[in-house]
């Protein structure tokens, strides 16, 4: 690349290694993997809407007239996501709702955390108050930061192998 | 060629060019704006539908049926005992509760002989949250049949039988109904064809779904939640830990100087004598 060559002509293997076909293939694994994680987070929730709902409530930052609304719909925009990334349609911008949700959610998790009230995520169901022993909010937000870096790759690199969007820009 | 004309020639292939490369430009923007459109068209579709499928799917706060007897706004309280005597214990279990059924097998003997003596009228909030985070149906289940042992006017003994047989936190027992209805047959007069439908049939399911909400809704965190005239006596009321002994003290004198209530029947057997707390054992049928 010009660019390359012009400051010293020194190979840039790290260039190579994000431009190239190895680096599409293992878009597509980051891909599926967020994809999964947010098909398991949505199909958890889905089930019982009370229970999505109280999740939500736990937290105790949304007024009660957005909790419903609010732990009704999180599941179905986590399912949204994740068959978009399955499709691999418009992976950039979906990365970016990604990572936004999850900052969201790690900055959610933190805020009970530091207010000291005990609560269960509800980030793969289940949710509410829990035993303040039982709470696991290092994990979570350890958890949450993970998916968060596969949110980035992707909004860094959104071309990836079988894609909706490699097809559409052929 | 002259050098004029040369050059207009390389002017015109140059704008083609240029016109080309800024079609595709344009054509490549139109279809980001098109796969951008399609991705929020999907999410918004998606949260739409989530919200109104769920809205549908979601059991009513205030249930269609509710046990017989019940009480409060929506009948979601279970009363036990004299509704006129002095004292009101508000009681909120789960029955797959370990720490409700360590607190029933403690303190149920004591609590039926307040009862029958007119010292408190007891009401009880069946919640079923703990198949949220265990997974499975022994909560919902077994609220349902506590809602049907209320209906059948069988609410107290069912419920002392029901937390001495409580399995292990994590074993889903009573999410069988036959185990449900195993059980009732340690209450004279329970298991009927109508308690057996009641129990199969999860005739109070939509109640149960109803006293959950109204739990999720309290300020009430875990269970046993358990109030003596409003105020908070489990584990410690002020700086005293409840017990058995404690609970009745309590009772009286919160009781003093005044009428005592006239319990009346509800089919339910009067209390042991004995204050002590019961073994875990299930009683000789």
């Amino acid at each position: 690349m010009a660019g390359q060559q012009a400051d010293g002509g020194r190979p840039s293997g790290w260039r190579r290694a994000v431009d190239g076909a190895a680096a599409e293939w293992f878009g597509l694994a980051v891909r599926l993997g967020l994809a999964l994680v947010w098909g398991w987070a949505g199909l958890a929730k889905v089930s019982d809407p009370a229970e999505a709902a109280q999740a939500v409530r736990a937290y105790e930052i949304l007024p009660e007239s957005l909790v419903k609304p609010v732990g009704w719909g999180l599941p179905f925009l986590e399912l949204a996501l994740a068959l978009l990334l399955v499709l691999g349609l418009g992976t950039r911008i979906v990365a970016i709702v990604s990572g936004v949700l999850l900052l969201v959610f790690i900055a959610g998790i933190s805020s009970a955390w530091a207010r000291g009230i005990s609560i269960d995520c509800g980030c793969f169901g289940g949710g509410g108050a829990v035993d303040e022993s039982q709470t696991e909010y290092l994990q979570e937000i350890l958890r949450d930061s993970g998916f968060l870096l596969l949110s980035a790759w992707l909004v860094y690199r959104p071309r990836t192998k079988l894609s909706v969007d490699a097809w559409l820009a052929a | 060629m002259s050098e004029k004309n040369r050059e207009g020639k390389r002017n015109a292939r140059d704008k083609m060019q240029e016109a080309r490369a800024a079609e595709e430009a344009k054509a490549r923007r139109n279809k980001k704006l098109a796969v951008g459109g399609v991705v929020v068209a999907v999410i918004a579709a998606a949260v739409v539908v989530g919200v109104v499928v769920q809205n549908q799917r979601s059991k009513p706060e205030t249930p269609t049926a509710a046990p017989a007897g019940t009480i409060g706004d929506k009948n979601l309280v279970i009363p036990v005992g004299a509704a006129d005597a002095p004292s009101t214990l508000t009681v909120y279990e789960d029955p797959r509760c370990p720490a409700c059924g360590s607190f029933e097998r403690s303190f149920s003997p004591t609590i039926d002989q307040l009862e029958d003596a007119g010292k408190v009228y007891v009401n009880y909030h069946i919640v079923s949250f703990i198949d949220r985070s265990l997974g499975g149906n022994g909560s919902k289940y077994g609220a349902n049949a506590l809602g049907c042992a209320q209906d059948a006017g069988h609410f107290r003994d069912y419920h002392d039988v029901m937390y001495r047989n409580q399995p292990e936190e994590t074993e889903d027992s009573f999410g069988s109904k036959q185990t449900l209805i195993d059980l009732a047959k340690q209450v004279p007069g329970l298991d009927t064809p109508q308690f057996q439908g009641c129990v199969n049939g999860g005739t109070f399911s939509g109640w149960v779904s109803a006293v959950q909400q109204d739990f999720d809704k309290s300020s009430y965190k875990s269970t046993p939640t358990v109030l003596l005239n409003g105020e908070p006596i489990y584990p410690k009321k002020g700086d005293e830990q409840i017990s058995p002994e404690n609970l009745v003290k309590w009772v009286d004198a919160a009781n003093q100087g005044k009428q005592l209530g006239t319990p009346g029947s509800h089919g339910q057997s009067p209390a042991p004598s004995s204050t002590a707390g019961e073994s875990n054992n299930p009683p000789s049928p």
